[in-house]
């Protein structure tokens, strides 16, 4: 079964000054599908996902192509602005801002110019139940973001995201500073989720892989070692090194 | 040595040695309030300063100084923020943003004398601005732009790196970062910093000697036209501070009460200053309640 591609990285490179930490990078993202990227501390994974949505852009020289519906996103004139919210991030620690629930989901929004109450109100509902949040948060949606706990924080950074309607999201080990409660309901969520988009994230925790990913990449000291089905890495993986490293060997 | 010892040895030191500091900042300020405060009454703080009798007031020096701390603020806030903003969020880290972060700690640690004597060459005889309110706010505004400054950066640093990624993910540019979210989540720092300022900044005296000028002529409080020169609001009459007026009344006054004046002028400068930063406190503790309500 060939699934149709969200993403594709052709050569990605990333340099952080002379130091060359990505090499090479060539990946297909299925659309629809959860991809994880799993590897060792240091191994590159949160510099190639946040290269992605050229959230590197700053501190590091991204080489190579990242094409986007047929459009290398990976060049000075392509709007990083438009990019970033068709391409989301959540990242590992919650980061609500110090508002309201309403308006933090409605954030990005906002920035589109969009005003109309009806059409806010809506988006709100509709990206808080995505999230799993609605039943938890529809009576306090006036309340501090900062009131809530951390997992109903990651969620509504989930739901903030996906306000305004991405195709992609990408998530920086988005579980591990939650209570194991909390990452199975956004487990949950994410599975959901793979309905409207495309989730690609980065992940230390091996069962979370095999749980919820489609499809896992296994990175190691800067280059992708395999990227396969999940189950054919975690059951029959086809390098030596993927099988070292999760039958916990090194890492 | 036992580390039990040890600690309670390091206790016992530090705990001393921050009583002695207490007490000698608490006994000046009790001194002060105790010999100022039996001087200040109604008549005191709303009548004119007399030259030559006894029974004089403080009324303009202390409106000149509550003014002239409003005029300084206006021109230093600004350029405070924008520069913390360029130095918190835009800076390189290169040479000369490490030469900027000198110059400024350079700046910072100018004697206010010196200050008061640039400002009276530049802004008093070369800008022509003469003694007046405004030579002082930007002799005020020199003196204290770099510690402003430092506090506005320090609070824009104290907002997580995340709360700016997580904008920056969302799509928004970075200008909009700054202003939207970290901006806000700075502002209860940002308003403490200022009001604090303001305090220090209410007591100078040596930069505005020879900027603001010793003398206050008479001004009407009914004359709200800033351009009238009479008029209370006019930034280019000469006006004498509270804190000048303690140090002339000191070292030249002709009045026969010149010790009672200046002890209660002492008093209203003190009790000014410790309000200022209650104030200080309470805005920054109201804000910060606001924000995560
Ligand atoms: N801003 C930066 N400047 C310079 N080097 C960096 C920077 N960020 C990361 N690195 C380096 O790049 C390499 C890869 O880091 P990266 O954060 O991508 O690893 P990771 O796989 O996400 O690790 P972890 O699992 O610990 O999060 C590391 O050697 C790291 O030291
Ligand atoms: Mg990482």
């Amino acid at each position: 079964m060939q699934t149709k591609t969200a993403l594709e990285t052709k050569n990605l490179q990333v340099l952080y000054g002379e130091k060359h930490v990505a090499h090479d990078i060539n990946l297909k993202f299925p659309q629809n599908q959860i991809t994880a990227l799993i590897g060792a501390s240091g191994s590159g994974k949160s510099t190639v996902l946040r290269s992605l949505n050229r959230m590197n852009d700053d501190f590091a020289t991204v080489k190579g192509e990242i094409n986007f519906h047929g459009v290398n996103i990976n060049q000075p004139k392509v709007n990083v602005y438009r990019v970033r919210q068709q391409i989301g991030m959540v990242f590992q620690q919650p980061t609500p801002f110090p508002m309201s629930i309403y308006e933090n989901v409605i954030y990005g929004l906002r920035l589109t110019g969009e005003k109309d109450r009806r059409v806010l109100d809506q988006r709100v509902e509709e990206s808080l139940r995505q999230a799993a949040l609605w039943d938890e948060v529809r009576d306090q949606l006036k309340a501090s973001a900062l009131a809530l706990s951390g997992g109903q924080q990651q969620r509504l950074c989930i739901a903030r995201t996906l306000a305004v309607r991405p195709e992609i999201i990408l998530m920086d080990e988005p579980t591990s500073a939650l209570d194991p409660v909390s990452t199975s309901q956004i487990e949950d969520t994410l599975v959901q989720l793979k309905k409207h988009l495309t989730i690609i994230m980065v992940t230390h925790n091996m069962q979370q892989a095999s749980r919820s990913a489609d499809w896992t990449a296994f990175m190691h000291q800067g280059h992708l070692i395999e990227f396969d089905k999940t189950d054919t890495i975690f059951m029959n993986p086809h390098e030596q090194k993927t099988a070292d490293y999760l039958s916990g060997k090194f890492g | 040595m036992r580390p039990e010892r040890v600690d309670r040895l390091a206790t016992v030191i530090v705990l001393s040695l921050a009583g002695i500091v207490g007490m000698v900042v608490f006994s000046l300020l009790i001194y002060i309030l105790a010999m100022g405060i039996p001087h200040i009454n109604w008549h005191f703080l709303t009548a004119e300063a007399e030259s030559f009798s006894a029974g004089g007031g403080i009324r303009d020096q202390l409106f000149n100084s509550l003014y002239l701390v409003v005029l300084t603020l206006i021109v230093s806030v600004p350029l405070a923020l924008c520069a913390a903003i360029y130095l918190s969020e835009y800076a390189p880290a290169n040479r000369w943003t490490q030469g900027l972060r000198l110059a400024i700690e350079v700046l910072s640690s100018l004697p206010s004398v010196v200050v008061g004597l640039f400002g009276y060459l530049v802004f008093v005889l070369q800008f022509g601005f003469d003694f007046s309110l405004l030579a002082g706010a930007l002799a005020l505004t020199i003196l204290n732009l770099p510690i402003l400054t430092r506090s506005c950066e320090d609070a824009l640093r104290q907002v997580p790196y995340l709360q700016r990624q997580a904008g920056l993910g969302l799509g928004m540019s970075k200008w909009r970062v700054t202003t939207k979210i970290v901006l806000p989540a700075a502002l209860p720092g940002i308003i403490t910093g200022t009001i604090l300022s303001a305090g220090r900044i209410f007591g100078e005296a040596a930069a505005l000697i020879y900027t603001a000028g010793q003398s206050s002529p008479a001004i009407n409080y009914a004359d709200w036209n800033p351009f009238s020169p009479t008029s209370f609001l006019n930034p280019l009459r000469p006006a004498e501070t509270l804190a000048v007026h303690i140090w002339k009344v000191n070292s030249e006054g002709l009045v026969p009460d010149a010790r009672a004046v200046s002890n209660g002028s002492a008093a209203v400068l003190i009790i000014t200053i410790l309000l200022f930063n209650l104030i200080a406190r309470y805005a920054g503790h109201r804000i910060k309640q606001h924000l995560t309500k």
